[in-house]
């Protein structure tokens, strides 16, 4: 058991598939996951599961890889105990899931702004490279800087789960490039699926740090480094407060663009 | 019946089992300035310089068995009692300067649950929610069996 607990959680689905429906079961969705390369004794630890949970789970996959055998469940070492209930995040965790909040916005208004979406137009055009200047400022340079150049370097950068979100930025990283040369040659189906694939991504992105890596990650910071990051990021928001305030003033006349023409749509 | 400040309540807990056993070396302090009482300290005394500073009633030590090497180690200390302490317009100007002047990194309260104890955290709050730098704050309320009832962010 010891050599499928370090080894990543996507070869073990694709060697035992049965073991990707029981991880659903307990809410670990690592089947749909863009990168799968988190090993499954951190992928134990950083869900957090209770003892018993745990135990129950990590039987029903011995028992998958070896159906012929008993196999002695290990216990996954965790560095803090296993804390039950509602997430409270610490004042930096916080700052980051409102940065999402914001970026959510965006990322629900995409589907709308896809619709009719002809680039040919200016004004499309125009609305497409907003929401690609939202994207490459606020949620990268702005937050997603904050979690690489500060938060990720908290901790040992060679962890599977820190190096599966920095690919995840770097995926979507590619599909703002592709919008952007899709803009070029004027190719509303190729800006169609990046902009769609980016919505998809970054979904499950927010989704995996909200409710599994920040709360670990507070689980593991001690009191001192919560205050060294929460001086960081007021130096990173003092460095973006424009750029924050004027993105933030780009949503809400998008969210007023859109839901009138959903009225209008719906008179 | 005792109808009057359930923080002054006469409680007697002689008849309780011991909880664990006693250390069998000699624990070590973890204190690491003196004063530490909130009208003696300065607020911008070197030991609270861009510290993780924590301010606690000043039954909390009395009542947490393990107060040393939990709650206090690594961190600058100030004690105060929000219901006996005069003068307490004092302190909020101290918390500001700690976290004004001082720069500290962290605040952490303690306080007992007893509900004049409340009085240092709003105090703090208050303080802090003044100060034009901003920095965490953690609280913790403790009883008075020496258990840790609530800990949270602010």
């Amino acid at each position: 058991m010891e050599h499928y607990l370090n080894k990543g959680i996507k070869d073990i689905i694709l060697e035992f598939p049965e073991t990707g429906s029981i991880l659903n079961e307990y809410n670990i969705s690592c089947v749909s996951c863009n990168v799968g390369t988190c090993l499954l004794k951190d992928v134990v630890e950083v869900h957090n599961l209770p003892f018993e949970e745990e135990q129950a789970l990590m039987l029903r996959i011995a028992k998958v890889i070896y159906p012929d055998r008993q196999v002695k469940v290990p216990r996954v070492e965790r560095k803090v105990p296993a804390v039950a209930g509602e997430i409270k995040y610490s004042p930096p965790m916080r700052s980051l899931v409102d940065e999402h909040s914001v970026i959510k916005r965006v990322l629900a208004l995409i589907p709308g702004i896809l619709e009719d979406l002809n680039v040919s137009r200016e004004d499309d055009k125009k609305l497409v490279l907003d929401v690609i200047d939202f994207i490459r400022t606020y949620a990268d340079r702005y937050h997603h800087a904050k979690e690489e150049d500060i938060l990720f370097k908290a901790f040992d950068e060679d962890l599977e789960i820190v190096k599966s979100m920095h690919e995840e930025h770097r995926i979507g990283r590619g599909h703002v490039q592709a919008v952007l040369a899709a803009l070029e040659t004027g190719d509303n189906r190729s800006i169609r699926k990046h902009l769609t694939a980016y919505r998809q991504l970054l979904t499950g992105h927010i989704k995996k740090e909200d409710e599994i890596l920040y709360p670990w990650m507070d689980r593991n910071l001690s009191l001192s480094q919560v205050g060294e990051l929460f001086a960081r990021f007021a130096e990173t928001d003092k460095k973006f407060s424009d750029t924050a305030s004027r993105q933030k003033e780009f949503i809400r006349s998008l969210e007023e663009k859109f839901a009138c023409e959903e009225v209008t749509a719906n008179v | 019946m005792f109808n009057g400040c359930p923080g002054s309540k006469t409680a007697d807990y002689r008849t309780k089992e011991p909880q664990g056993d006693a250390p069998a070396t000699k624990a070590a302090s973890q204190l690491r300035q003196w004063p530490i009482q909130l009208h003696l300290v300065s607020p911008v005394a070197p030991y609270y310089e861009g510290a993780d500073v924590l301010l606690t009633a000043d039954c909390v030590a009395y009542a947490l068995g393990n107060f040393h090497a939990d709650c206090l180690k690594g961190k600058s200390l100030a004690i105060a009692c929000p219901k006996l302490d005069s003068g307490q317009e004092v302190y909020y100007k101290k918390i500001r300067s700690w976290i004004e002047d001082a720069k500290i990194n962290t605040l952490t309260i303690m306080i007992m649950q007893v509900p004049c104890c409340s009085g240092l955290l709003r105090l703090a709050e208050k303080a802090a929610g003044d100060a034009d730098r901003k920095i965490p704050i953690k609280y913790s309320v403790v009883d008075v069996h020496g258990e840790i009832l609530k800990e949270e962010w602010l």
